[in-house]
């Protein structure tokens, strides 16, 4: 159930007024590992952080290489190359957004009395 | 995956006009050229854009342009009398290309307001892009 009731506008009135409600198709990929059933273990947001940074890696290496083929010589898209650097740019903005969000949600776990 | 949206339509685009940009720059390079291998003086050429589906992330689709084919202007050339040119026929006369250069200018002048243009679009987007970033601050 999302704190933010607007962000999923698909989601039906009736379910929004339930807690225990199913989760709209979509989100179920949001919930924690041992109760979608694939139990991933204690490496579980280490592998999801993992695979976020492989990620934008591989746009890296894909704008590089669009760049190092522009400067040889091998093709004239010079904005092929521009672009593929500027969607790098934002996929490397994105994860360190999301790095920040979880380093703050973590902190303020840590915070909590007990 | 595409982080940022309609960038491949406006790629298209910008490669399509590109291209446009050189046949301009081959046209303009050749207007005096009176000697081709194919024979005759040389043929201005057009270049003709086609729609193209390009799929996205999400299985919808969304129509970019790329060239469809260059082909040479048919209309004939005028002829100069120069009878010491080497190309010079019987009665003196010059068959010249079929350029003309108000018209490639203005061809080019279209061509890189276009090429402007979807850059632009390029640019918003990436704004776009961050701007989307900045709602969790």
């Amino acid at each position: 159930m999302s704190p933010i009731g607007s962000v999923y506008p698909t989601a039906h009135s009736a379910t929004l007024g339930r807690v225990d409600a199913p989760l709209p198709k979509g989100l179920s990929g949001l919930l924690a590992p041992d109760q979608t059933g694939t139990a991933a273990g204690p490496e579980g947001f280490g592998r999801m952080l993992d695979g976020l940074v492989a990620t934008v890696d591989a746009k890296e290496a894909q704008a590089t290489e669009l760049t190092r083929k522009v400067l040889l010589g091998d093709s004239d898209q010079i904005h092929q190359s521009v672009i593929a650097m500027q969607e790098a740019s934002v996929a490397f903005s994105l994860m360190v957004e999301v790095r920040n969000k979880l380093v703050e949600s973590y902190q303020e776990l840590m915070r909590m009395q007990v | 995956m595409n982080l940022i949206s309609g960038i491949d339509v406006t790629a298209g685009a910008l490669a399509a006009q590109k291209m446009r940009l050189d046949i301009v720059a081959q046209n303009i390079a050749n207007a005096q050229a009176t000697r081709t291998p194919e024979g005759g003086p040389y043929k201005r050429q057009i270049v003709s854009f086609e729609t193209e589906l390009v799929k996205r992330a999400g299985g919808t689709s969304l129509p970019t342009v790329h060239v469809a084919g260059i082909t040479s202007d048919r209309t004939p050339g005028e002829q100069v009398y120069n009878p010491q040119h080497p190309d010079a026929g019987a009665d003196g006369l010059v068959q010249m290309p079929n350029v003309n250069l108000s018209y490639e200018m203005v061809d080019l002048i279209t061509a890189s307001r276009s090429y402007e243009a979807n850059l632009s679009v390029v640019k918003n987007a990436r704004t776009l892009a961050l701007k989307a970033l900045e709602i969790g601050k």
